[in-house]
């Protein structure tokens, strides 16, 4: 078991979690922020700020695992033009529920946070992209700009400075698919969510045609710790390839669901069984989701992995966006399986064959095994489905991510699903009523 | 006539100009169409896209694609049931067929004899640490049980006032409100 970390060196994010009216300007400013910014405008050079960010090892905490400061410097720098910072707060992952916590306890981090990303790729303007459902973020942000505007830390003359710098709000209308960062562009633009073919990149042609960096809620809002502390001091935590802290949600099955920012290394039983409580009185953990419904599943049995994402990598699944799902012995892992399988059709695009045909593929089949019309057949269908859906051949991860959910959850799970497919029975717990 | 009151056409036709392309103040638009109307009518969406120089097949094409935008007539009061993973664990199938039963409806969508209810199963809302949860009239239930739903349809049964109004685009109308935060203390 990998040794207990989580509190080395003290929380990040949360540092100021806690405190009465952190949404408000004043109380922010108080305790220093808007002081990474103010050092950033009127003293650095955005390659610094560049540099600072490498440093500390930052790595986008969306589900991508990309290096925030590598993604910066792809964004040219001689580009005439305008050149856009783009926040991803379209949370939608199952079970992800980190980056709405951020923005409700502390809206000015992200504001501060994406000004100084627009900062470090020579851009004026970050637009944050914001799930419609987000009502109070979306109010807190909002008046979290009109505060930071009337105090002069955005517009025309940040700090004093000649340096234009704004943060705009766009709402989102219900689409999982925004979370791809194409997709989020095209709709950015008005469009239907469609991911775009690659190349070119967004870093190139991004919104509205314009080099842009497409960051999460998350990842931004660590930037300014990181830069009033600086990249090494953040970099102290972690592993030794992934550093940092990062927020994991924990729901589902489980004592004390709740989000936490954790010291990446831990395992997720700290996370499961010391952070969150354990599993319910009476029941057994049996499976638990590691990075949001598109990580593939683990067993019980690997509680002691560890959330170091490259470890987590060479498992097969991944950190993603932090949304732990665990699931006791009273829930049926194949109706789990089928509930999300129609969330992945439900929200296909529709653009790319494998993704809009398997889904619903996937869906009809888990409908004849819970009808107890199963037999070998359909678990053929499924394992085929599975793969179809994999392995680059869907346009965006989202085809991957249900060809996960049936191949993962039937490599752990076989027995639940002979038992629904061949036997016609479910030998666990209850129903579960909307699967 | 047109089925969009003038005033709110003209403050659609100035969006385009908050953008730098004007074809981003689609969505903000028929938000504001969905504000006024409750749901989104084809005649709505065609004086949306001549207000934006648009094809009405386009606007509609955006409208159909989002979950959001409501082409029926909805309830006054809309429950968003959250009825994915984390939510089903911990028993949103019953508490949706709780709501049914106290709104008088079969399925979703439908809305209730007095016009005042209707609800929608929806995907995952973000709020898995307060499973299960619900998005009632603009703002987030937490930890449902029978009880709350009975006491959120209450409210709304004899409560006259208006609805929390649709948050306009960029929310750049009207003062920002006095807010009512929801933390929760990590770890």
């Amino acid at each position: 078991m990998a040794e207990r970390r989580g509190t080395v060196g003290g929380p990040v994010l949360t540092e100021w979690f806690g405190k009465p009216d952190l949404h408000t300007l004043d109380v922010y400013r108080s305790l220093g922020g808007y002081s990474a910014m103010q050092k950033v405008v009127t003293s650095m050079t955005a390659q610094q700020v560049i540099d600072e960010v490498k440093t500390s090892g930052l790595r986008g905490r969306g589900g991508a695992d990309f290096p925030t400061a590598m993604k910066w410097s792809f964004v040219p720098k001689d580009h005439p033009g305008p050149k856009y910072i783009v926040v991803n707060a379209d949370e939608s992952e199952p079970g992800s529920a980190k980056d709405r916590y951020l923005m409700e306890n502390s809206p000015h981090m992200l504001v501060e946070g994406a000004a100084i990303a627009s900062f470090a790729i020579g851009g004026h303007h970050a637009w944050i992209y914001i799930r419609g459902e987000y009502d109070l973020p979306f109010e807190m942000l909002r008046d979290a700009i009109a505060e930071a505007h009337a105090k002069g830390y955005l517009g025309d003359h940040p700090f004093g400075t000649d340096y234009p710098l704004d943060v705009r709000l766009y709402r989102g209308h219900g689409a999982y698919i925004c979370g791809e960062e194409t997709a989020l562009l095209e709709s950015l633009e008005g469009k239907r969510a469609q991911p775009r073919s690659r190349p070119p990149f967004p870093a190139l042609k991004g919104a509205w045609g314009m080099p842009t960096a497409v960051n999460n809620v998350e990842t931004l809002s660590t930037v300014p710790w990181i830069m009033r502390n600086g990249g090494a001091e953040y970099a102290k935590r972690g592993t030794e390839k992934a550093k940092g802290t990062r927020m994991v949600t924990v729901s589902g099955d489980i004592q004390r669901p709740g989000n936490y920012e954790i010291e990446i290394g831990i395992t997720y039983r700290d996370i499961i069984e010391g952070l969150a409580g354990g599993a319910l009185p009476g029941r057994q953990l049996k499976v638990f989701w590691p990075g949001g419904s598109s990580a593939k599943v683990l067993p019980a049995s690997m509680l002691d992995t560890s959330t170091d994402l490259d470890g987590l990598k060479a498992l097969g699944t991944m950190g993603g966006s932090g949304g732990i799902i665990v699931m006791d012995d009273s829930h049926c892992v194949v109706k789990a399986a089928a509930r999300l399988l129609r969330f992945y059709a439900f929200e296909s695009c529709g653009k790319c064959t494998p993704c809009r045909v398997g889904g619903n593929w996937a869906v009809r089949t888990y409908e004849r095994i819970l009808a107890n019309e199963g037999s070998q057949l359909e678990l053929g269908i499924l394992e085929r489905v599975s793969e179809g859906l994999q392995n680059g051949r869907c346009l965006c991860g989202l085809g991957d991510a249900a060809g996960w959910v049936i191949e993962s959850t039937y490599r752990h799970f076989r027995d639940e699903y002979e038992d629904h497919a061949l036997r016609h029975t479910c030998n666990v717990g209850k129903a579960l009523a909307h699967a | 006539m047109s089925t969009l009151s003038a005033h709110l056409l003209d403050e659609i036709k100035a969006l385009p100009a908050r953008y730098p392309q004007p074809r981003s103040a689609v969505m903000p638009a028929l938000d504001l169409a969905q504000e006024e109307l409750g749901y989104l009518t084809p005649e709505a969406m065609t004086e949306v896209a001549t207000a934006l120089n648009l094809d009405a097949g386009y606007v509609e094409g955006v409208a159909t694609f989002y979950t959001l935008f409501h082409l029926e007539p909805i309830g006054k009061h809309r429950f968003y049931m959250c009825t994915n993973l984390s939510c089903t664990l911990r028993g949103a199938g019953e508490i949706v067929e709780h709501l049914r039963g106290v709104i008088g409806v079969k399925e979703p969508g439908e809305v209730s004899s007095d016009g005042l209810f209707s609800y929608e199963e929806v995907e995952c809302m973000g709020a898995c640490e307060y499973a299960p949860m619900a998005r009632v009239d603009h703002r987030y239930r937490y930890d449902l049980t029978p009880e709350k739903i009975d006491q959120l349809v209450a409210e709304r049964k004899s409560s006259s006032s208006p609805l929390s109004p649709t948050l306009s685009p960029e929310g750049e109308r009207g003062k920002p409100k006095p807010k009512r935060v929801s933390r929760k203390k990590s770890g």
